[in-house]
């Protein structure tokens, strides 16, 4: 029974070192639910939004990582339900897993911002993103534009890299392209494996579609982790020179897509709004304006990079402390 | 013989008993506090979400039990909870029967038939449990990814069948309750009857077992088959609660079903252990997740201070235990 | 002569049973010393005390006057200390040099693995225990007695000058045995101690120079065995004398039973015998003569190749155990902890195991009714247990052997074999067994009894078989046979009658 009291002892020790202070003035509480932490894309609003809320003493910033489990986002969402937050922010992982739990964080009067992707229903106080359906045009007919130079007329077979498909960003990334795509018959898509967002497993799918492709001319990954991912998997195989390289997203820094498109890696991205500066700016109002009434929907706009305005956009785009 | 110690398996689970005590104490002792003063850690809500949250991993973890009691072990769970979640998710929503009944039915079936499946190879071929498991869990999850060709099934939140299953069975009541339901059967049914015998007696000599003519080949296909039925109904609950049929779900359950074994003092090895001490240990993860959380440790802190909890846990059994 | 090794007061306690309480011995240098006590007196613990693989509570231990601190068996080894365990610690998937060169101070291992070397190194000692296997043979493959043999040929291997020996011809057959002495008297000779731990009071008082006898933990005294009588040691074992009753008048045998005609498995060779209801046939042999092989083909473990097997006339061709018991064939294993017991679950658990299926309803056993029906039987079993709900790991050799008879007893078959019952048992339980035999004989069972000493089965049986390389090479009536005579029909593949 004495070790029971030691582990219980030890425990009580490294949880007070991890700093579960104790607030003396008011202070706002923020909670925000990340879906992946894993993501360089959320990563980069995990970065982006702490920045943003340090420079604000009166507000503390919780954030929590799903690791892209739906289960576990619903039972860390309940948690924060129960410690009453003043704003909570989540990243749903998945549309339909989410829906009733944050149902439930409106329903215990807490203002809930749904941040990029969406829900099954309108369960929460705003929603901010960016209109994937958009970018995925502009990503089509970026690739239809280049096969049309290609081959001077529009053909070709295009490999889609697709993220988790439970998700609104996936999904639209996809209808936007496919809606161009499906004005020209001799564009292909040859195959379109799931990599669920992540480079690595993007590159060995990839890998398998380049053993059953002989001909690839666009690899269109739906964010830029997976288009990158691919590129290696190319390069492995001696093939990259025969195909180009799209992605979405466009972050900034060393190992952001605007980096990639600068050294040749990939033909473009297309910025992809982090969506947390307009989530910051909404979420103060709400805190600090209490007769503030957020639209139910901020629309956040897209650009594409390109290797002309690649460097413009680094600058631009990249913020200190990303990596 | 000098002391007579009322059974060894009392003393193992009045330790486990007593850590779970001491997490408990723990908690509340370092909960924070609501505005109304109360520990947020003691509110009913929050209790009941503790319950909530443990109970599919918890199901699992009931048949996982008697797996492990047979000196085998099940890592398929995970994917047979996905099959489980598209099958019920399909039926449902694409109008394979009218009654609700009937989709669940079909799931479970599916399941018990994949862990019957995983039975036979074990006590046909001899081939270690591990292996066959192992190859199921691979298997069963193309299996779900081919028959939902790897997309989500939603689950919506109108007036539909599939609707009105997610209402009915994601109720906090019905969850919890279920779990305690089949905690219960699983109790009653190791203690006290022919089937629970054998299966310790197979896990404990498997050649004194044989020579004492007990059915070896059978009792492990049924702990095989219950292990695929019970986590084919966690599947059921999974699909209400998340609103989607999802083949990518349940990775890496199988580890956390283990886990609560273990801490609960059944031995990997076989023959030793108990179903109260499953749920205690069921429950020390739950309530050590739930605390970490409400005092916002971080996320990937949390899993390194899980992993402490499970080596201390079967290191201070280990040793109680002596010859 | 100053003692060579002593140890005064030594205490053990195994969590809150207390195994030795105050052991006192002292060991001259080539001395052969007996250890000897009933089951639970301490006898092994101080021996693995001694060993280093168990430390004791207090007490003190010195060598040659000089105290000594022995924590783990490798400063049991470096201190020139073997230790033959009763239920021997080889490693049964490696093969016999490994397992006499693993952890061996004495062989100094290279970073590659040289067949020759570990051959010329084992080899000697091998010969020197009568063992005729390569060394690059499984253990798991070689017969309890070879294993045995083995564990000596490690001790020996390691030089040590102390050799603690607990029931080393448990499974040696008489040949075996007797090489065994001649091994001790040439290690006496050299100056080497042996501690032998045995029930085995022809060979104590054959072997031994003193005997100390342990009794509930404590040192009762020591005695030159010169001087003394087997009767002086029991009554300071026991307490009490006891008798090496006569056997009993029994009933005139009734109907065959069971009959076995050219029955051939792998393993055993046209055996032929009869078995009739209220007799105990015994089955001699040398070890791997096919003795416990006969009842795995009886028992459904081995295939019957040809041959016939019949039960009450009609022909039976068991494929496992559960069809044997079907037939009312029942085994009691040689091997109680390997192949009998389940070592983690209760005495009551493990005694109605096989018969669950009869106090139980609808799935569900029925409690009250299992214990009362293993209560009568633990009784005249004079089984001894803290309690039946008791993990078995807890009792002694003997009371675990009766838990497992409680298995058979409670299941009632026809026809029970009985392999090597008494091995490694302290007398008062081994008479048990045998007032158990003749009971069960009396009440109309037929027995088969394998074992390894000839005055049990001269004492038990009323007709013996004789086992050769798995064929019958001599059948005798209990009345004519003489250990002369079996002994020479186990070495000799001559059949006599």
């Amino acid at each position: 029974m004495k070790r029971q009291s030691w582990i219980s002892l030890g425990l009580g020790g490294a949880l007070l070192l991890s700093g579960c202070g104790v607030e003396g003035k008011k202070q706002f509480v923020v909670a925000f639910s990340q879906a992946n932490n894993a993501e360089p894309y959320r990563a980069a609003q995990n970065v982006f939004l702490a920045k943003l809320l340090a420079q604000q003493p009166d507000v503390k910033l919780v954030i929590s990582d799903a690791q892209q489990d739906n289960s576990k986002q619903v039972a860390q969402v309940e948690t924060f339900i129960r410690q009453k937050p003043d704003l909570l922010i989540v990243a749903p992982n998945e549309r339909a897993a989410l829906t009733a739990v944050m149902g439930q964080a409106m329903e215990a009067k807490i203002p809930v911002i749904c941040l990029e992707r969406d829900i099954l229903q309108p369960n929460y106080t705003t929603y901010v993103h960016s209109d994937n359906v958009a970018i995925g045009r502009l990503a089509g007919q970026f690739i239809v534009d280049h096969l049309t130079k290609k081959y001077g007329t529009p053909q070709g077979n295009i490999v889609a890299i697709r993220g988790l498909l439970g998700v609104e960003g996936e999904i639209n990334r996809d209808r936007g392209a496919k809606e161009v795509f499906d004005k020209y018959p001799e564009i292909k898509i040859v195959a379109d494996p799931v990599a669920d967002w992540i480079q690595a497993k993007a590159k060995d799918r990839m890998t398998e579609v380049l053993r059953a492709q002989p001909k690839i001319d666009v690899v269109y990954g739906h964010n830029d982790p997976m288009a990158i991912g691919a590129y290696l998997a190319a390069k492995e195989l001696g093939r990259e020179k025969e195909m180009i390289f799209v992605g979405v997203d466009g972050l900034g820094g060393q190992a952001g897509g605007i980096r990639k498109v600068m050294d040749g890696i990939l033909a473009a991205t297309f910025v992809y709004p982090l969506c947390v500066d307009k989530a910051v700016e909404v979420g103060n109002r709400i805190l600090h304006e209490p007769a503030f009434k957020p639209e139910k929907d901020y629309l956040l706009e897209s650009v594409m990079v390109t290797p002309e305005n690649a460097a413009q956009m680094y600058q631009q785009f990249t913020l200190p402390g990303m990596h | 013989m000098q002391s007579a110690r009322g059974g060894a398996g009392l003393l193992r689970r009045a330790q486990s008993l007593a850590a779970l005590l001491g997490i408990l104490i723990l908690a509340i002792v370092i909960s924070p506090t609501a505005s109304d003063g109360s520990r947020i850690f003691l509110q009913a809500g929050n209790l009941t979400d503790i319950l909530r949250q443990v109970s599919l991993i918890g199901i699992i973890s009931l048949s996982m039990t008697f797996v492990i009691l047979t000196g085998g072990i099940d890592l398929s769970v995970g994917s047979i909870l996905a099959l489980a979640t598209a099958l019920v998710a399909m039926f449902l929503t694409r109008g394979y029967t009218t009654h609700i009944a009937v989709a669940i039915l079909a799931a479970v079936a599916a399941a018990a038939l994949a862990g019957a499946l995983n039975g036979a190879v074990v006590a046909f071929t001899g081939i270690q449990p591990f292996i066959v498991t192992l190859a199921s869990m691979i298997g069963v999850r193309g299996l779900a990814k081919w028959l939902t060709n790897n997309q989500n099934i939603d689950i919506g939140f109108g007036k539909d069948l599939a609707s009105e299953f997610a209402a009915i069975f994601r109720e906090k009541a019905i969850v919890i309750g279920a779990y305690a339901l089949v905690a219960a059967m699983f109790w009653v049914v190791l203690a006290r009857t022919v089937f629970g015998r054998h299966v310790r007696a197979v896990g404990d000599n498997e050649k004194a077992a044989e020579y004492a003519g007990l059915p070896i080949r059978a009792t492990k296909i049924w702990v095989y088959t219950l292990s695929g039925l019970f986590t084919g109904f966690a599947g059921v609950l999974y699909a209400a609660e998340n609103h989607q049929g999802n083949p990518n779900a349940g990775v890496a359950y199988e580890l956390d079903a283990i886990a609560a074994v273990v801490i609960g003092g059944t031995r990997l090895s076989g023959g030793k252990g108990s179903i109260s001490g499953t749920i205690i240990g069921t429950l020390i993860i739950g309530v050590l997740t739930n605390m970490l959380r409400l005092n916002n440790v971080d996320s990937n802190v949390e899993m390194m201070i899980k992993a402490v909890i499970i080596v201390l846990a079967v290191a201070v059994q280990r040793e109680r235990n002596g010859t | 002569m100053s003692a060579y090794l002593q140890t005064v007061g030594i205490t053990k306690y195994y969590g809150g049973v207390c195994a030795l309480k105050g052991a006192n011995f002292d060991l001259r240098a080539g001395e052969v010393h007996a250890l000897v006590g009933e089951n639970g007196a301490g006898k092994s613990t101080l021996a693995r005390i001694l060993a280093g693989s168990t430390r004791a509570d207090g007490g003190t231990i010195s060598l040659r006057g000089e105290p000594v601190e022995i924590a783990t068996p490798l400063d049991g080894q470096r201190l020139g200390i073997g230790i033959i365990y009763q239920e021997l610690d080889l490693f049964p998937n490696l093969t016999v040099g490994e397992n006499i060169v693993i952890g061996n101070l004495h062989f100094a291992e290279g970073r590659t693995v040289n067949f020759r070397r570990m051959e010329e190194f084992c080899r000697p000692f091998l010969d020197q225990v009568g063992l005729a296997c390569g060394i690059r043979q499984t253990v798991a493959t070689l017969s309890i007695g070879q294993m045995q043999l083995l564990a000596i040929a490690r001790a020996l291997s390691m030089d040590a000058r102390i050799i603690l020996m607990d029931e080393p011809t448990s499974s040696l057959f008489e040949d075996a045995a007797e090489r065994l002495f001649g091994l001790i008297a040439s290690l006496k000779h050299r100056g080497v101690s042996i501690v032998y731990v045995s029930h085995k009071m022809d060979e104590i008082f054959r072997v031994c120079d003193r005997a100390t006898v342990l009794r509930d933990g404590e040192t009762v005294g020591t005695v030159e065995l010169a001087g003394a009588g087997v009767n002086d040691l029991i009554r300071m074992m026991v307490g009490r004398e006891l008798q090496f009753a006569a056997r009993a008048a029994r009933r005139p045998a009734g109907e065959t039973i069971l009959a076995a005609e050219n029955l051939t498995t792998s393993k055993i060779k046209n055996v032929s015998f009869e078995l009739r209801r209220g007799e105990v046939l015994g089955i001699a042999g040398l070890v791997g003569s096919g003795r416990s092989e006969l009842g795995a083909a009886l028992f459904g473990i081995d295939r019957i190749e040809s041959g016939t097997l019949r039960m009450q006339g009609g022909s039976i061709a068991p494929r496992s155990p559960r069809d044997a018991m079907t037939s009312g064939i029942g085994l009691l294993p040689e091997d109680r902890r390997l192949q009998g017991l389940m070592m983690r679950m209760s005495v009551l658990e493990n005694a109605t195991l096989a018969v669950l299926t009869e106090i139980s309803g609808l799935g569900f056993i029925h409690r009250g009714q299992e214990f009362s029906v293993v209560a009568p039987v633990a009784r005249r079993l004079e089984l001894n247990c803290p309690s039946t709900s008791a993990p078995v790991s807890q009792l002694s050799g003997g009371n675990q052997q009766k838990v497992l008879l409680a298995r058979w007893l409670l299941l009632n078959p026809s026809v029970l074999f009985l392999d090597d019952p008494t091995r490694g048992i302290d007398i008062g339980a081994k008479h048990d067994i045998y007032r158990l035999i003749d009971q069960l004989a009396s009440d109309g069972k037929a027995i088969i009894l394998v074992s390894s000493e000839l005055p049990e089965l001269l004492r038990c049986c009323d007709r013996i078989l004789v086992l050769n390389e798995g064929r019958v090479t001599a059948h005798y009536d209990a009345g004519d046979a003489t250990q002369e005579k079996i002994m020479s029909a186990a070495t000799n593949a001559e059949v006599r009658t």
